[in-house]
């Protein structure tokens, strides 16, 4: 009795998994989508996957993201990459939102070049990869790209730069120091060309002086974007170089540095100079309409997100999204159809209109 | 002295751990003022009763009453005893060496004022104490800076700062040099004179003949006797015969020894201290030992009979300083314990639980152990050979468990002693080094071991014995070694042999005889 | 109770170490089991196997080296760093010299060793304790990795990306399968067969009680059942894809480790170090070489770790390795070992691994952010080891608890028990 009902229960168990382990080829639609598909149904899953919370605009840009695409009827998922294993982990995420059947994903990339297997197999699973904010190298698995226009960025930047310190004092030459982003983010390196591409011809001439002379973005560059970074960095170039120079100005890719860069300058006790920005970060805000930092880049998350959305939609109805710049970013495989949105330079002056419309900024600016 | 009034007296106390009777029955009597000494040889339950008295074992896990100021005493624990005054202080002094004296003193016991130490009276009453104990040192100085002997006295004086009626002192003397005892014997008599009792275990007869003015004496957990040192002239002579007493042949097995050539043999042997390297813990020792014979090698704890033998084992102890092995008439070299085994030594260690066995292994892990490639092919281990092994040896040692897969530390104390001998017969030694192979084992266990060790002498091995037992080594021994600071004292045929002639030997640096 | 343990004994060939395992296992299952249902059954899903797999292997194959480190009562904390410089000189030295990628794999595992041997110096011949050595080795190695690839992303290859996001070639008569997985799947089946047989012709020799034929039948069939459905699953996946190649290397290397720490001299002088450092000195055991080797191998297992990541990855970047020491840890410590050494098993380390790896999984699916993940995986992590530490202080040796409760058990282990009375063969008498 005993035998026999061991024997059961094991060729019974063997019998119902096999049955329960039939093969998902036959039902998957094998190979990969093109633009010729005819979209997909309405409330399908949307996947997003973000960078680790390290600055307000990731967060916002995923609330963002969670409510624009329950108000189109979608479904989303949206995951943000833990602090450490940072790569890996959104590998992770990407690998489950293909396994959810997710029909688009939506990947701001922690590392630009670290994920061309899991696009691959997003690809392959017949979903659309959407780059957000920050560009996908090495796949020709990638099918847009969406972010504002970082060349752009830099440039208003620069100009914003010279601006400032021309405001404070009449001639030159004026004193600067530059500081770049991270160097595994593609975006840093366009940030830091769109800058240069208005400082140089004033370098060249002698106007603008590098007090440090580090002007290699290798030398400027802020590990992983971290302000203890930026502020170790500026610490040092105080000591080093600014104990009897006045600095004039600091050209900062992004508000949490420029923060950083202007509590080390005020710990060493000196003037502040005139310190540029991006993001339109609240504390950054604050510290503009106090007259600290001198300006900020307003690359509205909202547009952004709701240009994302609208790419979505299109895709879902079976449409070719639009784009605006079909030759400017090659990810190193293809180059990437993207579509680009205008920044905005925000400096004291035009803070107020800047953020009339946004409900959490416009209230500082009062 | 003897009308004073009792200070304490325990009456009656047991105390048993599984398998062993530690105390029985034992009875002890201390007046106020007076200096107690309590001797026996190591085993004898110094120590367990010491423990019964301080409350380190509370009241409830032993037998007996404790009355203490002539009101009965239940101590729960270290803290309990020590608020009523009794203070331990051990042999390994429980000092934090990167502290000052101040701060060792008051350790625990920190003068407070408004919650924070009040270091400027903590000095001074440092200082105070430390003019007590007669201590001239700076209070700030760290306690890893001054002697041995200064620290002894650090301890009592941490004892004093607890405000100490009873002081009780484990070997104190132990460790320290001639000067340093002479000073400590004085001011214990000087407390003695203020009115504190003391309590001193000690191995040194003739320091306890010297300020003693009782002396209990314990043997195998019992009480053999009190002496007044004054009332009876009790010498040396008298403390020996009452610790060793008389009935020595009867807990052995009969055998009659077959024995051979010498085969085995240490010439000035000398090593130094592993860290403290300009000490020398062995110094020119020279010993043999012969086909089928069972050596016995006597000496007070401290005296370098372990680290004589362990040196031997491939240099497992100290620095190696000079010295020849030869073993066949050959010259040997073990520089490492692999190499002790691979030329046929064995060393069955003191400490079975830190330094004998894995605690986390099962029986036949532990007996393979030593020797892995008698069961492995080309390193890997063969699980049968393993099992066939160590089967071997649970049937025919009677390891007391019912497979070999059952963990060491489910063993009583005998049963792991066995596994380690069997581990060790395991790697077929031509000499078995057992140290203190029967500490902590019960009677019946010891009579299996002494008939272990005694068929290995049969197969004609060398078999090494050191024991703090005298009669142990006297009722098993062919020969037997005294060992005093290192050096060998005496060499004595077990026909001569007799606890006092050994005790005398132990003790004393005089060589009665070379070897 | 009793008749529950002798069945978990026989059917686990179990010691009471193995009882602690076996909990973990079904644990495991349980945890399988519960995200199935609440994904709505897309955990045990084709596609998501076959990416958890590939996304843990080389956590897990650090997990392996670790156990070891672990085992020897040492901590590396180094892998993460060793495995982010490993990655970034492979990386570098393929991109700049086009040196062909099987060779650079060699080179990869080459300054692992050098690394290891490097480390294993200073914790085995000058006494360096592990942990400060590699807490050294952790800034020393990330900065050289930061030095060497200036902080940039550096890609590598398509063939060397074989050995992390590779599969099984599609070969032979279209079955709906991956036929070469298919094969695999079998191979394995085989072995647990002849594993069995060899464990009971082991039983006899050592004249041990062999448990009856039903029970050797049930210790085959369950794991055959659960490798046939695993097989299925993974050779079902989309077309091109199968059981990952990372897996293989991760499997072939459990085998091999296993079977050292398990069945030879060098394994059993390991757990001999962190059981009792003297006690195994004064048994012969060479403690400087092994607690050498120990180390050394650690650094190459990392290697391997790291250029499995890239090559998953497709590039070397600064990020990578970041924590991963941490990950390794967690799951040599859910797997059952002890934090004073001596204790563990390879297998139980990868079943350790996997808990995690199913966790963080089936979290994911059900989209629940890195922020509450990250706070689960903690908590686990701490009751597992809570437990462990719970049981060993009641069956702890003590001199005043032996003497009260002398012939006391140790208690089993707890969840398994319960579990297994759900399963059929528990409520009938064992016959012995």
């Amino acid at each position: 009795m005993r035998k026999f009902l061991a024997r059961g229960v094991a060729v019974g168990a063997i019998a119902l998994l096999a049955l329960t382990a039939c093969s998902e080829r036959s039902d998957g639609d094998g190979a990969g989508s093109t633009g010729s598909e005819k979209g997909f149904a309405a409330n399908s899953l949307i996947g997003v996957a973000l960078p680790a919370k390290t600055s307000e605009n990731w967060v916002l840009a995923g609330d963002l993201f969670t409510n624009g695409l329950k108000e189109a009827g979608f479904q989303s998922n949206v995951q943000y990459a833990a602090a450490t294993s940072t790569v890996a982990d959104q590998q992770a995420q990407i690998s489950a939102m293909v396994t959810k059947g997710a029909k688009v994903i939506v990947i701001g990339a922690t590392d630009a070049a670290q994920l061309t297997t899991q696009v691959e197999a997003a690809k392959q699973a017949g979903a659309y990869v959407i780059a957000y904010d920050r560009l996908i190298k090495n796949t020709k698995d990638l099918d847009y790209y969406v972010a504002y226009d970082n060349f752009k960025v830099g440039q208003l930047q620069g100009e914003a730069l010279l601006k400032g310190m021309k405001a404070k004092k009449a001639s030159g030459p004026y004193t600067i120091e530059l500081f770049s982003g991270s160097s595994d983010d593609n975006n840093s390196a366009v940030f830091f060309d769109g800058a240069m591409d208005v400082l140089k011809p004033e370098i060249d001439k002698g106007t603008v002086v590098i007090g440090s002379g580090q002007k290699d973005i290798k030398q400027t560059a802020t590990d992983g974007w971290k302000a203890e970074n930026a502020q170790r960095r500026m610490d040092s170039l105080l000591t080093s170089t600014y104990s009897s120079k006045t600095l004039d100005g600091v050209l900062s890719p992004n508000d949490t540095l420029a923060r950083a860069i202007i509590t080390s300058v005020k710990g060493a006790g000196k003037a502040v100079p005139v310190v540029t920005g991006q993001d339109s970060e609240v504390e950054s805000v604050k510290s503009i309409v106090a007259g600290e930092q001198y300006s900020t880049i307003n690359k509205d998350t909202r547009n952004l997100v709701k240009e994302t959305i609208g790419m979505i939609k299109e895709l879902q109805a079976g449409n070719e999204p639009k784009v605006n710049d079909t030759e400017s970013y090659n990810n190193g495989s293809k180059v990437v159809p993207s579509y680009l949105l205008e920044p905005v330079i925000v400096t004291k002056a035009n803070v107020v209109e800047a953020y009339a419309n946004d409900p959490k900024l416009a209230p500082l600016t009062k | 002295m003897s009308d004073a009034p009792v200070l304490l007296e325990m009456r009656s106390i047991t105390k048993e751990f599984p398998g062993v009777k530690a105390l029985s029955d034992v009875n002890l009597r201390v007046r106020r003022g007076e200096i107690h000494a309590i001797c026996g040889e190591n085993g004898a339950g110094k120590s367990t009763l010491m423990k019964v008295l301080s409350g380190v074992y509370p009241h409830g896990t032993y037998f007996g009453d404790i009355v203490y100021q002539g009101a009965e005493s239940r101590f729960s624990d270290i803290r309990a005893s020590e608020q009523a005054g009794i203070v331990i202080i051990h042999q390994e002094l429980a000092l934090v060496p990167g502290m000052s004296i101040t701060e060792n003193i008051f350790l625990g016991n920190e003068p407070r004022r408004y919650g924070a130490i009040d270091w400027k009276a903590a000095h001074r009453q440092a200082l105070e104490l430390m003019a007590r104990v007669g201590l001239r040192e700076d209070p700030d100085t760290l306690i890893k800076d001054i002697g041995v002997g200064k620290q002894q006295l650090v301890e009592i004086a941490k004892a004093f700062a607890k405000d100490v009626k009873l002081l009780i002192l484990d070997e104190p003397t132990a460790a320290l040099n001639e000067d340093d005892s002479q000073h400590l014997l004085d001011l214990l008599r000087g407390f003695k004179e203020r009115g504190i009792t003391s309590i001193m275990i000690s191995h040194k007869l003739n320091e306890i003949a010297q300020v003693a003015d009782a002396i209990t004496i314990l043997r195998d957990g019992h009480t053999i006797e009190t002496l007044d040192v004054k009332a009876q002239g009790v010498d040396e002579d008298r403390i020996v015969r009452g610790m060793v007493g008389r009935e020595l042949h009867s807990r052995f097995p009969d055998h009659t020894p077959k024995i051979g050539e010498v085969f085995f043999e240490v010439r000035d042997w000398t090593v130094r201290h592993p860290i403290s390297t300009d000490r020398m813990v062995v110094k020119g020792s020279n010993f043999t030992v012969r086909r089928g014979e069972i050596v016995g090698f006597a000496g007070l704890m401290g005296a370098g009979r372990t680290e004589l033998a362990m040196s031997v084992f491939g240099r497992s102890y100290g620095v190696y300083q000079s010295g020849r092995i030869f073993k066949d008439g050959r010259e040997i070299v073990l520089r490492s314990v692999s190499d002790a085994i691979a030329n046929g030594l064995a060393y069955v260690s003191e400490d079975r639980k830190s330094l004998g066995l894995n605690l986390l292994d099962d029986i036949k892990t532990s007996v393979v152990a030593a020797k892995l490639s008698k069961v492995a092919t080309h390193g890997v281990l063969d699980q049968v050979r393993e099992y066939r092994a160590a089967e071997q040896y649970r049937t025919s040692l009677r390891v007391k468990a019912p497979t070999v897969d059952e963990g060491v530390t489910k063993l009583s104390g005998g049963n792991q002693q066995k596994v380690v001998l069997a581990k060790w017969m395991f790697t077929d030694p031509d000499l078995l080094i057992l140290d203190e192979p029967t500490r902590g084992i019960d009677v019946g266990a010891k009579y299996e071991i002494y008939n272990i060790i005694q068929q290995l002498a049969d197969q004609g091995k060398g078999v090494i014995v050191i024991s703090s037992e005298l009669p142990e080594l006297i009722g098993l021994c062919d020969r037997i070694y005294t060992v005093f600071e290192g050096t060998i004292t005496g060499d004595i045929e077990r026909r001569d042999a007799d606890p006092e002639l050994l005790m005398k030997q132990m003790t004393s640096a005089k060589k009665a005889q070379t070897p | 109770m009793s008749k529950i343990k002798d069945l978990q004994k026989s059917l686990f060939a179990g010691t009471t170490s193995n009882a602690r395992q076996f909990g973990m296992i079904f644990a495991l299952v349980a945890i399988v089991l519960l995200f199935q249902i609440l994904t709505n059954g897309l955990t045990l899903n084709s596609g998501n196997l076959i990416s958890l797999v590939s996304q843990y292997s080389y956590i897990l194959i650090l997990a392996i080296g670790m156990l070891m480190v672990i085992v020897a009562g040492h901590i590396d904390l180094s892998v993460g760093s060793i495995a982010a410089f490993v990655g970034i000189v492979v990386a570098r030295v393929m991109q700049d010299w086009n040196v062909p990628w099987f060779v650079a794999i060699l080179i990869g595992l080459g300054v692992g060793a050098l690394i290891g041997a490097w480390q294993g110096f200073w914790v085995a011949y000058v006494g360096v304790p592990a942990f400060i050595v590699t807490l050294a080795g952790m800034m020393l190695f990330r900065g050289g990795n930061q030095f060497i690839g200036n902080a940039d992303t550096i890609p590598v290859p398509q063939g060397f990306k074989v050995i992390g996001a590779g599969f099984l070639p599609e070969v032979g008569p279209d079955t709906g399968y991956n036929n070469l997985t298919l094969l695999l799947g079998l191979l394995v089946c085989v072995a647990v067969v002849v594993r069995e047989w060899k464990a009971r012709k082991t039983r006899r020799e050592m004249d041990a009680d062999v448990a009856p034929m039903w029970i050797s039948l049930i210790r085959v069939a369950v794991p055959i059942a659960v490798v046939l459905y695993a097989t299925l699953r993974f050779a079902g996946g989309r077309v091109g894809t199968s059981f990952p190649i990372s897996g293989i290397i991760l499997g072939v290397l459990v085998v091999i480790y296993a079977f050292i720490t398990r069945n030879t001299a060098g394994g059993r002088h390991i757990y001999a170090v962190g059981g009792n450092a003297r006690a195994a000195e004064l048994s012969g055991v060479k403690l400087k070489r092994v607690n050498f080797l120990v180390i050394m191998n650690m650094s190459i297992l990392a290697a391997l770790a790291g250029m499995i990541f890239v090559a998953r990855s497709a590039a070397s970047g600064p990020q990578d390795g970041l924590g991963w020491e941490l990950d390794a840890i967690a799951a040599v410590f859910i797997g059952g070992a002890a934090v004073s050494g001596g204790l563990g098993t390879v297998s139980g380390s990868i079943v350790g691994g996997l808990v995690m790896a199913v966790l963080n999984n089936g979290l994911q699916l059900m989209g629940v952010g890195s922020d509450r993940v990250q706070i689960i995986k903690g908590l686990v992590l701490l009751l597992a080891v809570a437990f462990d530490v719970y049981n060993k202080n009641r069956g702890r040796f003590s001199i005043i608890g032996s003497v009260s409760r002398p012939f006391r058990r140790e208690a089993p282990a707890v969840p398994a028990p319960r579990v297994e009375t759900g399963q059929e063969p528990a409520k009938t008498p064992v016959a012995r």
